[in-house]
């Protein structure tokens, strides 16, 4: 009997010896096994007396339980022992880069154009285009630039042949738009246009978006609440104010140049004006029932405002470098 | 415009330094461009007097001068110039002073001190050229400085004048428009008229009076052109950026900048017969004064005499009738041209001078006489002779039509209120006609407003002065419509979103190529030219954005790019007989590496199928990727091109670069080209939406050899097509070429997706399937079972 319970001890330095589950498990058999000798003892148990068998089966029964207590502890063990090991062996350098491709970016005047055609959009601003070769009667004739005006001068424009240019503004579209719709009406339409020019400010393409608005009662202030509202938004920044300074376009009367209170300052961003009554007859439209404005802003200029840059080529370069700073 | 302040002060008695002439100006529609410093001559050039003069001893052309300019002891200065003599007054350079081409310094000159220079007309910026001393008027004090004496101590304004202001090209009608915004009264300087000598015998014939309305002119004999005009003169043309020629010359020019009114003069010794203003007749031609030779198309109106053209009305005059240093006398010629009869003329000869620049916007048709005789009360007094009567032919003159102007009208335009005593006061201020109508004006405008047509140019005039800083900022108040929004289209930033989420930079490249780029890369021989390109490599309007991209991939590569992917939608343009046509098209490339380098993925280059996969999934599945059936593009590789099509019709192409282009672009790796009509992306399929079955799908995979020829999407077409029940997928996911097969040959492996909505598909009804499908390919393109 004495022999039975040294054998809890040599089980416990037995156990503690495994180092692994399955080693445990071999080691497991030698004490509690079918040829182990618990179950030698187990089977010795008939031999014994009525009285005597309880007490024994007792007995090896505390031993066998004291043993399989050792096993479990030291199965608990080695268990906790591997998944240690496995945590530690998988973990990885977390502060790699991930895996990816790199994002692309929309062009400034892409992401510009869209925030304009959103603000305006949400005023109930419709979006119309027009053709970027335009016959000289859409782009000049009709906007009252009859041929030989002084004021085709001031558009420094790219000719085609006779009778066709290079869009010199957006305002074509509103002879274009007003033909072919009737009042009341708003409209932006954004695109690009063309003049001969080129330098740090001036690029023979840039983008502009021009605005219209005809209604009955629609006013020269209506036009500068318009355009004051817009800049303020575009800009996040309520602080900012419009300042109307007298301006010639043939197509409008009274014409004006926008400017942008900016830094102490005041900023050129486009021309404006109350939509002359002789482009509205040349669409038809009564100028004694209906009035309206019309306003073209420099998209570009805008930009450049918007993210502090002071030159326009590197709009139309695309280096990347430059053109992924604008995060999609 | 460049505006003398000194010279507009000369306009009101009262003081206008108080005004803020750049506010002021700008505010009211003339713009200020830039204020400058009349003269920057340094204070170290003063009026000197040549007290004591002695010939050289080495030098025959050279003087040595004593000079005295104010200080006890004379300089002593040693002069080449031919007019130095005892007792002028001179600029004089003192040591230290800067000129624009040198500084005055202490020197020895043949072994004589010299501590300064004498100037000429030319140091002092009057004129180009010079040949002696600028002679002071003897009044003047010595030792003042130059700018002092020569009142050249001025501010420039440079106006930038809007087209329809020509009345402001002069001083006088700056200085009308600045007494009208700030009530200071004008000073009245017209000069109704001066005496005659003679009665002039010149004949003069107008023949085309609608082109000129008026014609006066005045012959002036026995002048003296070579004398010297008084230097207030001279710095008044100097501040409007003219330089001086001759005293007739000068003077003409002075009266154009003072009053607005260009004058010629012609020497009449040189006209002969009648001077005749009339068209030009087809090739007559005529040497102008700048020494260009002219041919006419006999639309010009022009003046001559009885054998040949004299001038270019309205805008140069030639050569032969020109005055001259010898003339002695002249005809003066002031007249009304038409604006419609002049504009475009100019610049049909490549010119714009002072004269065009004023007629073709319209001259003070009530101001000519004024003018003429201005000029000739200058000329009279500063070279002497005597003056004719006038010779006056006009007719036709325009006449400014009565406008109304409704002040409700002006408050419904403006959206502010403006009284009707304002309108008044405004219009009155601005010497238009006023005659009250109730609370509405009838209104006439000067004669020199060419500009003021209708009500709505009046009430610009009234609120121009009124002030356009009092128009306040007011919302419109709307109807609150939603508009409506297409959810069969996407819109175009949502797929310029899609590249970019896919890696591409969007980029915005000129419309315009090179004509050649535009014809060899891009296949166009009937390019849309530009008459006046920028440059060459910009002339031609391009058809396809493959040249743009390309030039710039190139600049990225030489900043040391190793990836580029880009795209951009834009417009081409296309010739058809006289039509020109535009289409938006969706078009970029991608070069280089697959992915940027990094630790996680081996490295390699890009091959046609990411593109493709790329479009598929931008395009969410609306293309289709066909063997080309129209001609291959030259610019691309005929083994590695896909035409792309939407709904059976060609929309664009993708491709590798053809190897002879990448040669061409000196281009290291592959370049993939794309191009696809916006439309074709923009248009969204409505799809049915199937509820997914409840019961697992059963995959099968087949592989079978075919001839190496066949495009595999053939096969998942033909199947497609034949719509076999419960077969819900079909597509090719191994590919091999190789030893084990039979050469000429690939074996394609399919995968097969089958289910059906009510139940789990029994083995046999798979295999069916499966044998359906290997019976088709089979019979259709000899798909053997591998």
């Amino acid at each position: 009997m004495e022999d039975l319970k040294k054998l809890i001890k040599e089980a416990e330095l037995d156990f503690s010896q495994c180092k692994s589950l399955s080693d445990l498990d071999h080691t497991k058999a030698k004490y509690l096994g079918k040829s182990g000798p618990l179950t030698e003892a187990m089977r010795g148990l008939s031999t014994l007396s009525k009285e005597e068998k309880p007490k024994v089966g007792a007995f090896i029964n505390d031993i066998k339980q004291s043993i399989e207590k050792a096993l479990l502890y030291r199965k608990k063990l080695i268990q906790d022992e591997e998944l240690n090991f496995q945590l530690e062996s998988e973990s990885i350098d977390i502060s790699l880069p991930g895996r990816k491709q790199s994002q692309g970016s929309l062009h400034p005047i892409t992401i510009s154009m869209n925030r304009i055609q959103s603000l305006f959009h949400s005023i109930g601003f419709d979006i119309a285009t027009g053709p970027e070769i335009e016959d000289d009667y859409h782009n000049f004739t009709a906007l009252n630039i009859p041929e030989e005006h002084p004021a085709r001068a001031m558009h420094d424009t790219f000719y085609i042949d006779k009778n066709h240019v290079l869009r010199t503004h957006t305002s074509p579209v509103q002879v274009r738009y007003l033909k072919n719709n009737t009042p009341p009406l708003r409209i932006i339409s954004p695109g690009r246009v063309y003049r001969v020019d080129s330098d740090a400010t001036h690029s023979p393409m840039f983008h502009q978006v021009e605005g219209l608005w005809v209604d009955e009662r629609v006013s020269f202030a209506n036009l500068k609440g318009v355009i004051q509202d817009f800049l303020q938004n575009f800009f996040e920044d309520e602080s900012i104010s419009v300042r109307f300074r007298p301006s010639f376009f043939p197509f409008t009367e009274p014409s004006a140049e926008i400017d942008m209170s900016w830094n102490d300052g005041w900023l050129e961003i486009g021309g404006c004006g109350m939509i002359h009554p002789s482009v509205l007859s040349q669409v038809n439209i009564d100028s004694e029932k209906f009035q309206g404005f019309a306003f073209g802003l420099g998209v570009e200029r805008l930009t450049m405002i918007k993210y502090g840059i002071n030159d326009l080529r590197p709009f139309f370069t695309n280096d990347i470098r430059f053109l992924k700073q604008f995060e999609n | 415009m460049q505006v003398s302040k000194l010279w507009l002060q000369d306009y009101f008695n009262e003081s206008i330094d108080s005004v803020d002439l750049e506010q002021v100006l700008t505010m009211a529609g003339l713009e200020v461009e830039d204020i400058q410093n009349f003269s920057d001559l340094s204070d170290l050039i003063v009026v000197g007097e040549i007290i004591g003069i002695e010939k050289h001893q080495d030098a025959d052309r050279l003087n040595i001068c004593q000079v005295n300019v104010g200080d006890k002891e004379p300089l002593q200065i040693v002069c080449g110039a031919p007019n130095a003599r005892l007792g002028i007054k001179v600029p004089c350079a003192m040591v230290g002073a800067k000129l624009p081409e040198f500084d005055i310094k202490k020197a020895k000159l043949r072994g004589v001190e010299s501590h300064g220079m004498l100037c000429s007309e030319k140091e002092i910026g009057f004129s180009e050229e010079s040949d002696g001393l600028y002679e002071l008027n003897s009044d003047l004090g010595v030792g003042q400085t130059i700018k002092n004496a020569l009142s050249l101590n001025d501010t420039i304004y440079v106006l930038s004048l809007t087209p329809n202001r020509a009345d402001c090209l002069s001083i006088m009608g700056v200085a009308r428009e600045i007494s009208a915004l700030t009530q200071i009264p004008l000073k009245a300087k017209d000069i109704d008229q001066i005496e005659s000598s003679f009665k002039s015998k010149q004949n003069v014939v107008v023949e085309d009076s609608k082109a000129c309305p008026r014609y006066c002119g005045r012959e002036i004999r026995g002048i003296d052109n070579t004398k010297k005009l008084p230097a207030i003169i001279l710095s008044r043309l100097a501040s409007a950026g003219v330089k001086s020629i001759s005293p007739v010359v000068d003077i003409t020019n002075f009266v154009l900048f003072e009053i607005g009114q260009p004058l010629h003069a012609f020497d009449s010794k040189k006209i002969s017969g009648s001077i005749v203003v009339r068209k030009s007749k087809p090739k007559e031609s005529l040497n102008l004064l700048n020494d260009q030779e002219i041919e006419f198309t006999g639309n010009e109106l022009i003046i001559a005499d009885d054998k040949q053209p004299l001038a270019l009305a309205g805008i140069m005059g030639g050569e032969l009738s020109s005055v001259e240093h010898d003339t002695s006398s002249i005809f003066l010629e002031c007249a009304y041209f038409d604006p419609a009869n002049i504009a475009g003329r100019a610049r049909s000869f490549g010119l714009n001078t002072d004269s065009s620049h004023r007629f073709e916007r319209g001259v003070d048709f009530g101001r000519t006489l004024n003018a003429l005789n201005r000029a000739s009360e200058l000329i009279l007094k500063y070279c002497g002779g005597e003056g004719s009567d006038i010779i006056d032919i006009a007719s036709n003159l325009p006449e400014r039509q009565p406008i109304a102007i409704r002040t409700k009208r002006v408050s419904d335009i403006l959206g502010v209120d403006v009284s009707a005593h304002d309108v008044e006061k405004i219009l009155k201020a601005l010497h238009f006609d006023v005659d009250k109508n109730g609370d509405d004006y009838i209104v006439k405008p000067p004669s020199y407003r060419f500009d003021i047509e209708i009500e709505e140019d009046l009430i610009e005039e009234v609120i121009r002065i009124y002030g356009y800083d009092s128009i306040p900022a007011i919302q419109p108040v709307i109807e609150s419509n939603i508009l409506s929004a297409n959810d069969k289209e996407r819109s175009t930033f949502s797929i310029k979103s899609s590249f970019c989420d896919y890696g591409y930079d969007e980029v915005i490249t000129y419309s315009f190529v090179d004509k050649e780029v535009e014809e060899k890369l891009h296949e166009n021989s009937n390019s849309i030219e530009l008459q006046n390109p920028i440059a060459s490599q910009m002339s031609a309007m391009r058809s396809k954005l493959w040249g743009s991209h390309l030039e710039t991939l190139t600049y990225n590569i030489n900043r040391g790019q190793s990836q580029v992917r880009l795209f951009e939608i834009a417009s081409v343009y296309k010739k058809n007989k006289s039509v020109f046509e535009e289409k938006v098209m969706l078009s970029g490339l991608a070069y280089g590496d697959h992915l940027i380098e990094q630790w996680s993925e081996k490295k390699r280059q890009i091959n046609y199928f990411d593109i493709k996969g790329d479009l598929e999934g931008i395009s969410i599945n609306s293309l289709e990727f066909r063997v080309p059936e129209s001609s291959n593009p030259k610019a691309l590789h005929p083994g590695q091109t896909s035409e792309l099509f939407h709904n059976e019709i060609s929309v664009g192409w993708l491709g590798r670069i053809h190897p002879a282009w990448q040669q061409h672009y000196e281009l290291t790796s592959n370049v993939y080209l794309f191009e696809v009509t916006l439309d074709a992306l923009i248009h969204k399929k409505v799809k049915k939406i199937d509820i997914p079955s409840k019961f697992n799908p059963i995959r099968r995979d087949i592989a079978v050899i075919i001839d190496k020829k066949i495009s595999t999407g053939e096969l998942v077409k033909a199947i497609k097509n034949e719509a076999i029940p419960r077969l819900v997928d079909f597509y090719p996911f191994d590919l091999y070429e190789g030893s084990s097969i039979e050469e000429g040959k690939k074996s394609v492996a399919f995968l097969i997706l089958m289910q059906d909505t009510y139940k789990t598909l029994a083995d046999q009804d798979v295999n069916k399937i499966v044998e359906s499908i290997l019976v088709l390919l089979k019979n259709k393109f000899s798909a053997k079972l591998r």
